[in-house]
């Protein structure tokens, strides 16, 4: 009976230890094949494991980047006001990201206008001084193609060394603390005046 | 009426830690001292002060861990649903409480002002957190001072997780409210009460998955209520509470009148409803 009781324990613990990376799995390789260019469906939801010409990177690999001080780009949204909000009230918008990182918020949507796609190329270039085998990291948050669609569009630039870090911020602020950044003054003084700008 | 949903993430993260339970892992980069208590470190506290100056002006603080205790999970399963409760053991002392979520962009989630037929010993309500952050509870004494207490909060994404239904059938039936009671009211007892509203509150950040537009934001900013002719709270709020709203209270029945909830949200919308209090003899 013991020993019955053992094998059955046994089992039990494999069959768990099988299934749990299984299951884990679900969630990042399910069936999202890579579009043939940028994504212009809803920039939350999954997104693919791969990303043709980047790397796709997790924590770990991130951390062991971060010796060559790649260019970190945040892609997320900036928090929207919502009209006629109480002016009695505090409004204290707040982005918090890897500390260092620039922030272009909506960086990622797709179309862009192609004066903003012109102006993220420019100040890529600028912030890479012109070096297209500069390191960078784009990132948000998890199920955002947002930063799937800005490291596409670093890749069809011809920048070498992308890495899309899917798990973004949430995967950072696990073992990390977090940095308020500002958007990008750039990009933003530029921007479509306060509009609505996707993840 | 509550929506059940598990984003992909959070399912991810649920089973990452299932799995770093199996098996830890020995890990380096988990020193950083910044995580061990998260809601020290300056920068958060400068934010904290900054908040804390516009919502209650030069009046200080002061820290407690007696008069108000603020319990939410450390790590939240739903960032749009996260628990929270305040507790208040020296009920008869307290006036007013504000719960501040210091990273949502809208900090001041809830400022709860209860009536001579509350039972402020406890409160709770759901809320949207949209990033890692310090929570703040503050209670405020019928003498006018200020007592303050704090928790980290691991959740994300709360304030943009779309609806995951249609903004059409998150708005069905909205305005209609359930009040439910822990037990009979005994009169001149406090007991336990949960006010349940259908209300999408929508806060402008969330993207309708079909249209893939914005919804505009239309919330709850006020919610009352009375039991008789005496009151028992008004809730004055914003973006940051949970798709229909659920609030959990204690009231004092008088044996006699009925419970009358009144709540408004920004489009003009209001919504009155009387219940019964259901008297025990116990």
């Amino acid at each position: 009976m013991r020993v019955l009781l053992e094998a059955a324990a046994k089992a039990a613990i494999i069959l768990a230890t099988a299934l749990l990376p299984a299951v884990g799995g679900l969630g990042l390789a399910a069936d999202v094949s890579e579009p043939p260019g940028l994504w212009t469906g809803s920039m939350y939801g999954r997104t693919p494991s791969t990303l043709s010409g980047a790397a796709v990177v997790d924590l770990a690999a991130l951390e062991a980047l971060m010796a060559a001080q790649p260019l970190l780009l945040d892609v997320g949204p900036a928090q929207q006001k919502p009209e006629n909000f109480p002016g009695n009230r505090p409004w204290l918008p707040i982005h918090r990201s890897i500390p260092s990182a620039v922030w272009m918020p909506g960086a990622g949507v797709a179309p862009l206008e192609a004066d903003r796609e012109q102006l993220f190329h420019r100040r890529i270039a600028e912030l890479t001084h012109g070096d297209k085998a500069r390191p960078i990291v784009v990132f948000c948050r998890p199920d955002c193609w947002g930063s799937w669609n800005a490291g596409k569009r670093l890749v069809m630039q011809g920048y070498t060394r992308v890495s899309w870090f899917p798990a973004g911020l949430d995967a950072w602020q696990e073992k990390h603390e977090t940095a308020e950044v500002k958007p990008d003054t750039a990009w933003s003084v530029e921007s479509t005046g306060g509009k609505a700008v996707e993840r | 009426m509550k929506v059940s949903k598990i984003r992909p993430f959070a399912l991810c993260l649920a089973l990452g830690l299932a799995l770093a339970g199996v098996a830890p892992v020995a890990d380096v980069l988990a020193a950083d001292p910044a995580s061990v208590d998260a809601s020290t470190q300056p920068e958060r506290v400068a934010r904290w002060k900054a908040i804390a100056a516009q919502i209650f002006g030069d009046r200080e603080i002061e820290p407690t861990e007696t008069l108000i205790k603020l319990d939410a999970p450390t790590r939240a399963e739903d960032a749009a649903l996260v628990p929270v409760t305040l507790t208040m053991p020296e009920q008869d002392t307290i006036k007013s409480v504000y719960l501040v979520i210091d990273d949502n962009p809208s900090p001041l989630a809830a400022h709860v002002i209860f009536g001579p037929a509350a039972y402020p010993g406890s409160l709770q309500l759901r809320v949207r957190i949209d990033t890692y952050t310090n929570v703040h509870a503050v209670a405020e004494t019928r003498d006018g001072r200020l007592f303050g207490t704090v928790a980290f909060v691991k959740a994300s994404g709360g304030c943009s997780a779309p609806a995951g239904v249609s903004d059409e059938e998150a708005m069905t039936g909205m305005g209609e409210m359930r009040l439910r009671f822990a037990q009979g009211a005994a009169p001149g007892q406090p007991t336990q009460t949960t006010l349940m509203i259908r209300h999408p509150n929508f806060n402008g950040m969330q993207m309708d998955q079909v249209t893939r537009n914005y919804t505009p934001p239309r919330y709850i900013d006020k919610v009352s209520v009375s039991h008789g002719s005496s009151k028992v709270f008004d809730l004055e709020t914003d973006i940051s509470l949970s798709t229909h709203p659920v609030i959990t209270f204690s009231l004092v029945a008088d044996g006699n009148n009925p419970v009358n909830v009144s709540v408004s949200d920004t489009k003009n919308g209001r919504w009155e409803q009387s219940f019964e209090v259901p008297v025990t003899t116990n």
